[in-house]
């Protein structure tokens, strides 16, 4: 009777308190609480809401998805977001684009209001969500690296590279690296976009998606098919971090943002995604016209203790060129024979190879034979039978190959110079002499310092040189390149790309009575580049090209025309570079002429940002000397 | 043809500058269930041109996000593969480079199906050396279904004394 009569007091007063402290209630005093704390005024919530500060005062987010806001002003108002937050912890609503409860849909800020706040678990009933802890499970994570795919060969639209994050999983060795998920941001761009895309793409035409494709498949894509080397950075996070990243990675499944090519692409959102991880590290705010993914592995690099291991992946073209480098001649011989043939596998003169050096003539053609397969589609199928063919023999050998360290020929790219370029000079042109500064915004040329780039490639991206000539005692738009690229593809007996170049700015120029005259040009060509070793490197170039010319200097103020020319660099020691240039054109419409130019240019690199260039050239009659000192920042 | 060089120049300068941060990244994989589907946008793709429109066109997904029922057969409801589909989806995913590494007698692919299978690691040589040795018996199976090449391999692992006994283990 007594146990009875005080059970029945227990459920009376546990109704009343119910009674007494409805949601509403609590929430009001939740809401209270957050106040006073000014929680919506911290970092921590406009990371976790990726709000940005505007140039006017307020705050505005960079989430483009109505679904990750439980207001409808949370877009630009953190304090009615945070209130609304408050709000929907109580319902069981679905929500966002995965349809959970607000408390599954959106974890990180559960967890971390509820450390601020100290809900009380009776009056805000905590829901189990069940999706999200078999999402973890499932990385069964226990550490992070960032991925930086470097440039796709022959390929300037990709030489700004691409990040994205590796969730390494327990037990896991570099063996079996490849099974961890990746968390990937991109945008979801339709099929057959065609010129729309990087219009679109530009101006935030599309939407961008976190996705967490399994790393094998990015393997495949950068190692086996666009032939692109993969660096590996380790991040030192530790279990809690690791932990926020993966919360907060699900939430933004709950959204998409717009994806910007130039700055909020694929390593704007991953940066965001760790400085939600480590609020300590500042990386998002450091970029705020472009971010190039080669600049953010630079930046993270040189976060003090951040990056604790760095691991090289080879492209399956870098694989090739290395083993070969462990071919005898005749062993080349036999690996071009088995390629062009592959019943020569099984051939008496690959049999009559130590057993050791049979195997590894053989994986090289297999390995060569694969890379013509994804090349070319009119061969895949019969590059298929054929490595089939060549791996029976293979096979037949019960031996394992012999493990090859294989080395990068480009070096990691934090230690490459920074994209932007500022050069200070003077010189002399004819008779006058000038002082210039120029202002580059990106990238890279084939005389800037090489490490950490794409061998024999180059991109420049909005460059302006100003002049001042003081007998002329005239200041004028010296320069301007919009676009300027050349990609040199040195052919030998494996590969044989065709090298390319493609420029579009505005150059001074003499011509006739014209002393200093702005000419317009746009430039293309079409060519092939060799490389020897008689120094260190030598890469040696020949294009036919194509020009058109716009400038009051001429009659008819244009002229197209074609012609050719060859060059060369060389690099003369590890910091000095020599780059020399002869061309040839002759314009047969508008105004009719030829133009001889030839240049001579020299680098010797001072730092990793600083450098020295000393550079003459000679166009039709005119001749100009220039010295420079180079930063880049 | 000057024509289509000069589109093709043009197509170049506007896809050179679109690339910058963006860079060709065409994941074309939800990274569950398309299988070898996932690679039918790579044609030709090293020619200069249609290697431009790739990097134009570049069919980056966002599919298979973390928030969205994927749809695709092998994927969970947030983009991850299912436990029960991770060894097969792996050995479809990967047949190229699991066949080329069995020849050669090793590989990190191979490391990798061994440990989806259960294989402890001391046991990975004799299993890269069964592999070897069955390599045409295994190529068939896997051409016919990636579930063949599993259940061959299982089967050959059930069959080996060390092997079985590892794995049992």
């Amino acid at each position: 009777m007594h146990v009875l009569s005080i059970l029945l007091a227990a459920c009376l007063w546990a109704i009343s308190v119910q009674a007494e402290e409805p949601p509403a209630a609590y929430l009001s005093q939740l809401r209270q609480r957050a106040h006073e704390a000014r929680l919506a005024d911290s970092r921590e919530w406009h990371l976790l809401l990726h709000y940005r500060a505007n140039l006017f005062g307020g705050y505005t987010s960079e989430q483009d998805d109505p679904g990750f806001f439980l207001s409808p002003d949370g877009k630009t108002d953190p304090q009615a977001e945070l209130d609304a937050t408050l709000a929907h912890f109580f319902s069981s609503e679905l929500v966002g684009r995965s349809k959970q409860p607000a408390q599954c849909a959106f974890v990180a800020r559960y967890a971390w209001l509820k450390t601020q706040l100290s809900f009380d678990d009776a009056l805000l009933k905590p829901l189990t969500c069940d999706r999200f802890h078999a999402w973890f499970a499932g990385f069964e994570a226990e550490a992070v690296t960032l991925i930086f795919p470097s440039a796709f060969m022959n390929n300037p639209a990709s030489m700004f590279g691409h990040t994205f994050l590796r969730i390494d999983q327990r037990g896991q060795t570099p063996q079996t690296r490849i099974l961890a998920y990746t968390i990937n941001f991109a945008a979801d761009v339709p099929k057959n976009e065609g010129l729309a895309y990087p219009v679109r793409g530009i101006f935030g035409g599309y939407s961008g998606y976190f996705s967490t494709i399994p790393y094998y498949l990015k393997v495949q894509e950068y190692r086996d098919i666009e032939n692109r080397d993969i660096w590996e950075y380790q991040l030192n996070f530790d279990e809690p971090k690791i932990r926020r990243l993966l919360m907060h990675a699900w939430e933004l499944g709950n959204a998409s943002f717009d994806y910007f090519f130039f700055k909020e692409n694929c390593s704007y959102h991953l940066l965001s995604l760790l400085e939600y991880a480590d609020p300590s590290l500042h990386l998002t705010e450091q970029f705020s016209v472009w971010t190039i993914p080669a600049d953010t592995v630079r930046l993270l690099a040189a976060q003090p203790g951040l990056v604790t291991d760095t691991a090289f992946r080879p492209s399956r073209v870098t694989l090739i060129r290395r083993k070969r480098e462990h071919l005898s001649v005749s062993e080349h011989e036999l690996v071009m024979r088995v390629v062009r043939d592959a019943a020569a596998a099984q051939s008496d003169d690959v049999r009559s190879l130590p057993l050791s050096r049979q195997a590894f003539v053989l994986d090289v053609a297999s390995d060569y034979v694969r890379y013509k397969g994804e090349r070319d589609e009119a061969e895949a199928a019969s590059a298929r039978a054929q490595n089939r063919q060549i791996l029976t023999a293979r096979s037949l050998l019960r031996i394992p190959s012999e493990d090859l360290p294989i080395l990068p020929f480009a070096m990691q790219p934090d230690v490459g110079h920074r994209t932007s370029r500022a050069s200070l000079g003077g010189g002399w042109r004819n008779n006058d002499t000038f002082e210039e500064v120029t202002v580059r915004a990106a990238y890279h040329d084939l005389l800037d310092p090489e490490p950490g780039y794409t061998p024999d490639a180059q991109i420049e991206v909005g460059s302006l040189s100003l002049r001042h000539y003081n007998r002329a005692d005239q200041s004028r738009i010296e320069r301007a390149t919009l676009l300027n690229v050349v990609s040199l593809s040195p052919i030998d007996r494996l590969f044989r790309s065709p090298s390319w170049k493609l420029n579009l700015g505005m150059q001074t120029i003499k011509h006739g009575e014209c002393q200093l005259c702005s000419n317009w040009s746009v430039n293309g060509g079409i060519g092939a580049s060799a490389e020897t070793h008689l120094l260190r490197r030598e890469v040696f170039f020949a294009f036919a090209e194509v020009e058109g010319n716009y400038s009051r200097a001429y009659e008819e103020r244009y002229r197209v025309g074609g012609g050719a020319s060859v060059g060369f660099y060389a690099d003369l020691a590890e910091r000095w570079r020599l780059l020399a240039s002869a061309t040839y054109l002759r314009y047969a419409l508008g105004d009719r002429s030829d133009d001889v130019r030839w240049a001579v240019g020299q680098r010797y690199t001072l730092a990793q940002n600083w450098a020295l260039r000393l550079e003459y050239s000679h166009r039709d009659h005119d001749n100009d000397v220039l010295f420079t000192v180079q930063a880049f920042f | 043809m000057l024509r289509q060089v000069i589109v093709a120049l043009g197509v170049v300068a506007v896809a050179s500058q679109a690339g910058l941060a963006m860079a060709a990244n065409p994941d074309t994989g939800p990274g569950c269930g398309l299988g070898k589907l996932a690679w039918a946008d790579y044609k030709n793709q090293k020619n200069i041109a249609p290697q431009v429109m790739m990097a134009t066109t570049n069919g980056t997904f966002g599919s298979g996000t973390f928030g969205i029922s994927s749809g695709t057969s092998g994927c969970t409801n947030d983009g991850q593969v299912m436990a029960d589909q991770k060894t097969t989806m792996f050995a479809l995913l990967n047949f190229e480079n699991l066949t080329q590494e069995m020849a050669q007698g090793k590989g990190e692919h191979l490391a990798s199906l061994a440990t989806l299978m259960g294989v402890p690691s001391e046991q990975h040589a004799a299993f890269f050396a069964m592999t070897q040795e069955r390599y045409t018996a295994l190529v068939q199976d896997g051409e016919t279904s990636s579930v063949a090449l599993v259940k061959t391999l299982n089967d050959a692992v059930s069959k080996s004394p060390v092997l079985a006994q590892a794995v049992s283990r």
